[in-house]
């Protein structure tokens, strides 16, 4: 087997890195659930919901970036992610809500 | 614009950002700010639904624990919604 070239070796741990991030992240958002329900969450549980959650980024990036092209930009914008939200209802009104919170703010 | 309101937890832009650049297949790809936030936002939600749906399955089954079979689970309702 051949070692890995300069390149791919950076780019497997900046990939490390990030699901370093993500995994916290989850873990953080999972305590403020579990001490909602008191109910408690497995290592594991969390390992498996942030690998699940990293593997869905890879979907939605391919989605945005196919969606800007359909509008012929290269910039993702916010319309792209709402599209991306629209068959969860759940995900759909997070979207509706921030930009309720935003334009409320400014 | 940086205050955060009510939760401490919850993505980061610039991670989200990093995140969904490894994806892209063009190099001009971008994302605005405002679909940065957008989409922090909605990675909270889908870890906190993935919780809680967790969570409930667990609590069907009479347990004060989750684990990996709850998620499991509920899974395929978790990612087909998406």
């Amino acid at each position: 087997m051949e070692p890995l070239g300069e390149q791919e070796r950076e780019r497997l741990l900046h990939t490390q890195r990030l699901k370093a991030a993500v995994h916290y992240t989850v873990g953080c958002l999972c305590q403020e659930v579990a001490e909602d329900k008191g109910i408690q969450f497995s290592k594991q549980t969390i390992a498996a919901i942030s690998e699940i959650t990293f593997r869905q980024c890879e979907n939605f990036a391919k989605d945005l970036e196919m969606f800007a092209r359909h509008g012929k930009r290269t910039v993702i914008n916010s319309e792209d992610v709402k599209l991306l939200a629209r068959r969860s209802n759940s995900l759909y009104s997070s979207t509706d809500l921030t930009t309720a919170g935003a334009s409320a703010m400014s | 614009m940086e205050k955060r309101e009510e939760s401490a937890s919850g993505f980061r832009k610039e991670t989200v950002n990093k995140i969904l650049h490894l994806h892209f297949k063009d190099d001009k790809t971008r994302v605005s700010s405002d679909a940065l936030l957008l989409m922090a936002e909605m990675l909270n939600v889908f870890v906190r639904e993935a919780a809680a749906r967790s969570a409930r399955q667990a609590q069907a089954e009479d347990l004060d624990r989750v684990d990996i079979e709850h998620v499991e689970k509920v899974l395929p309702q978790l990612v087909c919604k998406v």
